[in-house]
């Protein structure tokens, strides 16, 4: 049930999926792996939209040379945990939700634990070796994964949904160089609010999500294109947890 | 025979967006990649690992179908196809 304050809040989008599809956002707990560049617009704006919980992690201090993308944090938070600035301002942009954050490194032996009994997982993060556990975890516990990546101009995104859909092993065999990335934070803005719009729709059951194709986006020239793609039929993570599945 | 070869993003800033080429019957994806970088070291240099392979993170699509890289040099290219080559990118 939503309160007065609410139903005002989310007026206008009341009137796109009314209270009905309201209530499910607020009933729904997302995680979003990372507070930085992808995850700033991710969180803002589905703290915004009003999904009743967000759990966000990230294990750095804010530091100068995030303050071009990350829009989560302010100069004034030079030298904080990413996550206790994080929770100041999405607390500020909608104190009607909860936000937790959680001052940690993602890693194979506590990614189930921080996940937890979320709904989906934001894929916010900056490098493969964690895309990857949360790809795994995400099918372990049969979750979407809402995936997004960038630099420079560039950028891509994909929702994973299982068990039917390509993963992120299916999609990328091999993780790309994860060097030190230019990026202007423009080009994290438009992926992440991809991938907020695909959370958003896939906690509605609406729309048609971004699943089995990869989004690319290349700002420099202002193309947006997509490649399809398909399950790996020998992919060791989505494959073998079908079978297990079906076993 | 004449193929269109798409680059994507990054590769964009190394090569026309776009070239439309004339190979011979029995060419392989790698070696039409290959000779359409031949004065180009800086996308080959992108495109390809020393020993002369796709660097595996890259993704091909022909007529929108994956290639897996490792399969490039044994998958023939015929009339018409349309080549896509893709550089992913790891950022957040």
């Amino acid at each position: 049930m939503l309160t007065e304050r609410e139903q005002e809040r989310y007026h206008r989008q009341i009137l796109l999926f009314g209270e009905e599809g309201q209530d499910l956002l607020k009933e729904a707990h997302l995680f979003i792996a990372g507070a930085g560049g992808l995850g700033s617009p991710v969180s803002l704006y589905l703290a915004a939209a009003g999904v009743g919980m967000l759990t966000i992690v990230d294990h750095d201090m804010v530091e100068r040379t995030n303050l071009n993308r990350q829009i989560l944090h302010r100069d004034r938070d030079l030298g904080r945990p990413k996550v206790d600035s994080a929770q100041d301002t999405l607390r500020e942009i909608n104190p009607d939700i909860t936000v937790r954050g959680i001052n940690a490194t993602i890693q194979a032996d506590n990614v189930a634990d921080l996940v937890g009994k979320a709904d989906g997982i934001v894929d916010a993060v900056d490098n493969f070796t964690v895309r990857y556990l949360l790809n795994e975890v995400a099918f372990a516990k049969g979750i979407p994964l809402f995936h997004g990546a960038i630099q420079g101009f560039y950028g891509q995104a994909a929702t994973i949904v299982p068990p039917d859909t390509a993963c992120l092993r299916c999609m990328f065999p091999h993780p790309p160089p994860g060097e030190p990335a230019p990026v202007i934070g423009v080009t994290p803005g438009i992926i992440g609010t991809i991938q907020a719009t695909e959370a958003i729709k896939y906690l509605l059951g609406c729309g048609e999500l971004l699943t089995n194709r990869l989004f690319i986006w290349d700002g420099f020239r202002t193309r947006a294109e997509e490649i399809r793609v398909q399950k790996n039929a020998s992919c060791a993570v989505c494959c073998r947890s079908m079978g297990e599945k079906e076993a | 025979m004449s193929v269109r070869i798409r680059f994507f993003a990054r590769f964009r800033e190394l090569a026309d967006p776009e070239i439309v080429t004339e190979v011979r019957e029995g060419t392989s994806i790698t070696a039409l990649i290959y000779a359409v970088t031949e004065n180009n070291q800086a996308a080959r240099d992108a495109i390809f690992d020393q020993e002369g392979g796709f660097r595996r993170y890259v993704i091909l699509m022909q007529n929108g179908a994956r290639i897996e890289t490792t399969r490039a040099g044994e998958t023939m290219v015929a009339d018409g196809d349309e080549i896509a080559i893709f550089p992913p990118v790891a950022g957040g």
